[in-house]
């Protein structure tokens, strides 16, 4: 990591409504803040999705390198996208700029660039649409707020469309739902059109389109993670688990994100599902083809997150498993709740209603999707008394839970992993009121930002969660953040580090997994998964 | 005789027809755009498990029924829930948020008066006066201490149009977000309101003439509205031609968020997306990597996992 200010100063400023119509271009560009263009071998994989992305360019060029005909492609595209997406449409034209939504942006509050309130993200697009599809703003111009679309306009839709995570913050706050991811995603479908595109959820995607996940990982090498997962499983708790894998007529498919496969923090919650399912006797397998819950798709386009959320569906027919189960991912959330099961209607017959095989509970708010939320799972079986759950293992941590976003405000999941935390610790403690539940704030790294070039936006972007964590690290001593998002298990140690804070950060299966008393435990625990000392009930 | 006609007749006559037209148009607009996903923001709990009960914000901040979600549109469009979520975020000295309901307040009082004021309106329209105007009119009447009675939403109004305005001039951030239109709409209603108050405390006009001619207008009697319309007094044009600006500025402005917000899709659905599968009109076909070419890539280390039987041990 490159080195740190000791302040980082926040500099607001309040330029005139003209100045606010005038396109920040390469030259403005800030090093920390601008993502790097798609790479040439994904953009000929994307080549259908994602034209012209092959050609030599760089965001600090003058020239882009734009299509000839880049301007007339644009505008059909927008023109497309106004006729296929009502929200996008509305949300053109219904917008009153009260400001409620202005410093509800984390981005916005952590670099105090004008241009991050999430209304004037919103005026970017707007000002053009404004120029070419109404009449007020082809007569009166730049006093009805329009624009004229120039190459600079599509550089300042460039690096603001993608300063965005995506996190609808904003939106819980508008008195019109007023919703900027969609405006946002939209935005960047249209740059996609002529070929403006980052580097990062490109990398993913074609990688995901290819081996079933994100990271590229083979299925040897997926097999691979799960069995290390199971020998840490052996070593810290003496329990030797077969893990199915591929297994065809199992119950209930297993999808986790990616990251969980090997990534730290994630690996720990990793270890958790294992033990968990084993531990209730779960007819369940993992899969190499649909190893990917989350679901880069979902920050470029429609057609690229239908791309990557089919084989989930497919894989659960070929299997002939009866339903799914998702594991802890923020934005995976967003799609296998709300997209997913639109965009693959009709779903394959084969489903059966998602009946939980260790309590029958029927899983009501899943009954059509057959996808339901491990922490959903987690929380009936814990209800329902099947395991034995040990809180005083997780004596060490003092939890404190963070909302991810997706799952928070896309899906209006708050009291379920509370539910299973609760069970499984002594010492939980809640954030303050305006930074948990619908008002939660981003990790700072979400909707496609998770990456190095744009550290600067993220630790700023991080800056609202860091202080309110800081408030309860003062209070209560906490050292754990519990989230159930992947993003957020990659982004916040980093975060951690950069504001100076005592904490570890970890997922609600790992809370679980330790506090989880197995059947076949021979000899008490002394390890948490992390091979840290236990110690029980000391203060 | 030309005046009046122009200003008594022709300039409303446009300006309502513009405003029906315009309004349609936009709706349609709207209403041809397909919705293809169904994207309700939660701000509660979900429908979830029997023993995590939902309490009433949980149910219309969340819906899962028509009819929470038909609630959570009431509160949105009767009590502006959203913004009575409102928080400000204090820089210094401690990076604090707090409740901060102020807009919320001015925008209440802004638009429950104008309710008010256009119920009073009614007066001119019909014939007879409806029950509910006359009474709410004479409810909301300051009688007694000032004569003539003072109607306080119509002063209520130009209070909160001031202070709105007053937000967008004094405060940096909805300085630097306000577009001319944002202040020509404010201005356009303050001159509206403020020339009404004239009128009804100061500029006396001839209220039997107006109704006259209101009447004449809504029942197309054109030839009566002009002989009517060179008797009243020109104070009443300016409040009628700046009313007609609005309208006929109306389908064009953001002022269409009154009828966009029954439209939000954050709003106006239900958050039971994995019940009800909502159906894209469009839905593209998108060809991916089949199972079968996926195997034909990593056949080696597929048929590896299904020789060790489809499960991986750890090997202690």
């Amino acid at each position: 990591m490159e080195e740190q200010p000791e302040v980082v100063k926040i500099e607001q400023k309040f330029p005139s409504w003209r100045d606010m119509l005038k396109p920040v271009t390469e030259k403005d560009f800030k090093h920390g803040f601008y993502h790097y263009p798609i790479l040439k071998r994904d953009a000929e994989y994307l080549k259908d999705y994602i034209p012209f992305g092959t050609r030599d360019w760089d965001p600090l060029d003058k020239d882009w390198k734009l299509p000839e005909d880049w301007k007339e492609r644009f505008l059909n595209a927008f023109k497309d996208k106004l006729e296929k997406y009502r929200p996008f449409k509305l949300y053109m034209d219904i917008c009153v700029r009260c400001g409620a939504c202005a410093d509800k942006c984390h981005y916005y509050l952590g670099t105090g660039d004008p241009k991050n309130m999430p209304v004037a993200r919103a005026e970017l697009l707007r000002s053009i649409y404004r120029r070419y599809f109404t009449k007020s703003g082809r007569i009166f111009k730049e006093w009805a707020g329009a624009r004229e679309l120039t190459e600079d306009v599509v550089k300042e839709l460039y690096y603001y469309l993608y300063q965005c995570s995506l996190c609808r913050r904003c939106s819980a706050f508008c008195p019109y739902g007023i919703d900027t991811a969609e405006i946002v995603w939209r935005g960047r479908e249209i740059l996609n059109s002529i070929g403006v595109t980052h580097r990062f959820t490109p990398i993913s995607i074609a990688a995901c389109a290819r081996t079933g996940n994100h990271l590229g990982l083979l299925p040897g090498g997926m097999a691979g993670a799960l069995q290390s997962a199971a020998e840490d499983i052996a070593e810290i708790t003496g329990v030797e688990i077969e893990v199915p894998i591929n297994k065809k007529g199992a119950e209930v498919l297993f999808v986790a994100p990616s990251g969980d496969y090997f990534a730290t923090p994630h690996w720990f919650g990793f270890m958790g599902y294992i033990m968990f399912f084993h531990e209730i006797g779960l007819d369940y397998t993992w899969s190499t083809y649909a190893g990917e819950g989350g679901n880069f798709g979902t920050f470029q386009s429609y057609e690229l997150a239908k791309l990557l959320n089919q084989k989930i569906y497919h894989e659960a027919e070929r299997l002939g498993v009866k339903w799914i189960i998702g594991g802890e991912c923020g934005h995976m959330w967003r799609d296998k709740h709300q997209f997913m099961a639109t965009m693959n209607y009709p779903l394959p017959s084969t489903l059966e209603d998602p009946v939980n095989p260790i309590t029958g509970t029927y899983f009501e708010n899943a009954a059509e999707s057959k996808m339901v939320h491990i922490a959903e799972f987690v929380a009936d079986v814990i209800k329902h008394k099947k395991v034995k759950l040990d809180k005083s293992r997780n004596d060490h941590w003092k939890v404190t839970f963070h909302d991810s976003c997706n799952p928070a405000r896309a899906m209006g999941l708050f009291e379920e992993p509370r539910y299973v935390i609760q069970s499984c610790c002594n010492y939980f403690y809640e954030m303050p009121e305006h930074t948990i539940r619908e008002k939660t704030y981003c990790c700072g790294s979400g909707g496609g930002n998770l990456t190095e070039e744009v550290m600067d936006l993220r630790m700023r972007g991080g800056m609202p969660r860091a202080l309110a964590l800081k408030e309860v690290v003062k209070k209560h001593g906490v050292n754990f953040m519990c989230t159930i998002c992947a993003q957020d298990k990659a982004a916040f140690p980093i975060l951690m580090e950069y504001w100076k804070l005592p904490v570890e950060i970890g997922a609600m299966m790992e809370l679980v997994g330790n506090a989880l008393i197995m059947k076949d435990e021979e000899q008490e625990r002394t390890l948490d998964l992390r091979g840290n000392p236990l110690k029980r009930g000391e203060e | 005789m030309i005046g009046g006609a122009v200003f008594g007749v022709v300039i409303p006559y446009v300006a309502i027809a513009v405003f029906i037209v315009g309004v349609i148009y936009k709706i349609i607009g709207w209403a041809n755009s397909a919705v293809p996903l169904k994207i309700p923001t939660t701000c509660g709990q979900q429908y979830t498990l029997p023993f995590l009960r939902r309490n009433i914000y949980d149910r219309f901040d969340c819906p899962q029924t028509m009819w929470e979600t038909v609630g959570r549109m009431f509160f949105e469009i009767f009590f502006f829930r959203s913004l009575f979520r409102n928080t400000r975020f204090y820089y210094a000295p401690q990076m604090k948020y707090k409740d901060a309901r102020w807009l919320w307040l001015f925008g209440i009082a802004f638009h429950y008066s104008l309710l008010l004021v256009l119920i009073d309106h009614l007066r001119f329209f019909m014939n007879p006066v409806p029950w509910f105007s006359s009474k709410l009119t004479d409810g909301l009447s300051l009688t007694g201490v000032f004569v003539p009675t003072l109607y306080l939403p119509g002063l209520l109004i130009v209070v909160a149009l001031a202070l709105l305005w007053a937000r967008r001039l004094f405060f940096g951030k909805e300085r630097t977000i306000s577009l001319p239109s944002d202040h020509f709409v404010l201005i356009l209603l303050l001159a509206i309101t403020i020339s009404g108050n004239l009128m009804r405390y100061f500029y006396k006009v001839d209220l039997e003439g107006v109704k006259e001619l209101i009447l004449c207008l809504s029942t197309f009697n054109v030839a009566r509205a002009v002989s009517i319309a060179d008797t009243i007094g020109p104070v009443l044009y300016i409040h009628l031609t700046l009313v007609s600006i609005l309208l006929a500025y109306f389908p064009f402005s953001k002022l269409m968020h009154s009828a966009g917000v029954f439209f939000s899709p954050t709003r106006n659905m239900p958050n039971d997306n994995r019940v009800h599968i909502h159906i894209n009109p469009w839905n593209p076909e998108v060809k991916g990597i089949t199972y079968e070419q996926y195997y034909e890539m990593y056949k080696d280390q597929l048929d590896e996992i299904a020789e060790n039987g489809y499960k991986v041990k750890p090997e202690v």
